[in-house]
């Protein structure tokens, strides 16, 4: 019987360069703090010495144009390459040095996807959109020098309405758990982005976000107030820029009933980051 | 769709550096093709990304198009 060895979620731009740039010594000196946070849940990701890594986040119309949006959508084939992207957004650019290809867990993909359209989740399946930072910055700092475990790449359409609910990402993670414990397989889950920023995906109100509404979730998760975060409706996290939450849903349903331990918590202003790992039975 | 149309083009801007260059250098002339209305054409040419935003234009495109978003 398979097991979830291992589950965490975090901020996904991982890059004091950005932050220091755009909110200054503070934000530098906060995401300096997170980072060393992740490269240590890494090394306790690692020692489970997990057969596969499944990576829940979101395109930013990086991979996928309006020509077709993948409510959810699972990475199948071999391999998946890191986005290459002429004058990409600088912490894209910070992703350069890393390797150009990652291995796939290919048969636990082909399960997730397969079992899926006969338990009523009809998953898109991609066979080449690569990995931007919304994978790779978090993936690189928790594995760091040492040999990235064969990924699962799963998408969750964060921004562009109309998105999965909140409770349709959570059923989403239950069944993704589901096949894992049909599996011979010891799978890590993580989830990344978020936490606030971007409120209502406005232009006029980048560089704010909204702590308070975060401390709720953090709580929730904590508490294990799973019900709480299924029924948070699209439009408060649309107004509070809670958008990457979806991809913390689907962890949450890969998980539940587990509470979650905070490793970190930061008020940034433009945005609050954070790192929390669950503790399973 | 409109916001369909607006995407497409930011979309393009974002990916295609030869439409970006044609875009930056004479902006009307590179969208003369584009199926826009005047307001969302108007507002492409005076590079107004809060007006393209209220029209349906993406934020995640409208910070990452090369040189012409700001983050």
């Amino acid at each position: 019987m398979g097991t979830i060895v291992y589950a965490a979620a975090m901020s996904h731009v991982l890059a004091p360069d950005y932050y220091g740039k755009n909110v200054g010594p503070h934000g530098r000196a906060m995401v300096e703090d997170l980072i060393e946070v992740v490269k240590g849940m890494g090394r306790e990701l690692l020692a489970t010495r997990p057969d596969a890594l499944v990576v829940v986040a979101d395109d930013h119309l990086n991979v996928f144009s309006f020509d077709a949006v993948p409510a959810l959508c699972v990475r199948i084939g071999r391999t998946v390459e890191r986005m290459v992207q002429e004058d990409a957004i600088e912490f894209d650019r910070a992703l350069d040095g890393l390797p150009e290809r990652y291995p796939l867990h290919e048969d636990l993909a082909n399960r997730i996807l397969e079992e899926g359209m006969e338990a009523g989740f009809d998953f898109a399946a991609s066979w080449s959109a690569p990995l931007d930072h919304a994978f790779l910055s978090p993936v690189s700092v928790l594995c760091g020098e040492r040999p990235v475990p064969p990924l699962v790449p799963v998408w969750v359409n964060c921004f562009v309405a109309p998105q999965p609910t909140a409770r349709r990402c959570f059923e989403a993670g239950r069944h993704i758990a589901r096949v894992i414990a049909d599996s011979p397989w010891r799978v890590a889950v993580i989830a990344t982005g978020g936490l606030s920023h971007f409120p209502s995906l406005s232009v006029t109100r980048v560089g704010t976000s909204d702590p308070a509404f975060d401390r709720r979730l953090i709580a929730a998760m904590e508490a294990g107030d799973h019900e709480m975060l299924r029924a948070l409706p699209m439009k408060e996290l649309h107004e509070t820029g809670s958008h990457e939450l979806l991809n913390w849903m689907v962890l949450l349903g890969a998980v539940s009933p587990a509470r979650a331990r905070v490793r970190f918590f930061g008020e940034m202003g433009r945005i609050d980051l954070a790192a929390l790992e669950w503790m399973l039975p | 769709m409109s916001r369909y149309d607006v995407n497409v083009v930011l979309y393009r801007l974002k990916k295609d550096a030869a439409f970006r260059t044609r875009f930056v250098a004479e902006p009307a002339a590179a969208l003369a093709r584009a199926d826009l209305t005047d307001e969302e054409r108007d507002a492409f040419v005076r590079w107004d990304i809060r007006r393209l935003n209220e029209l349906g234009g993406s934020l995640h495109l409208l910070v990452s198009i090369p040189r012409l978003g700001g983050h």
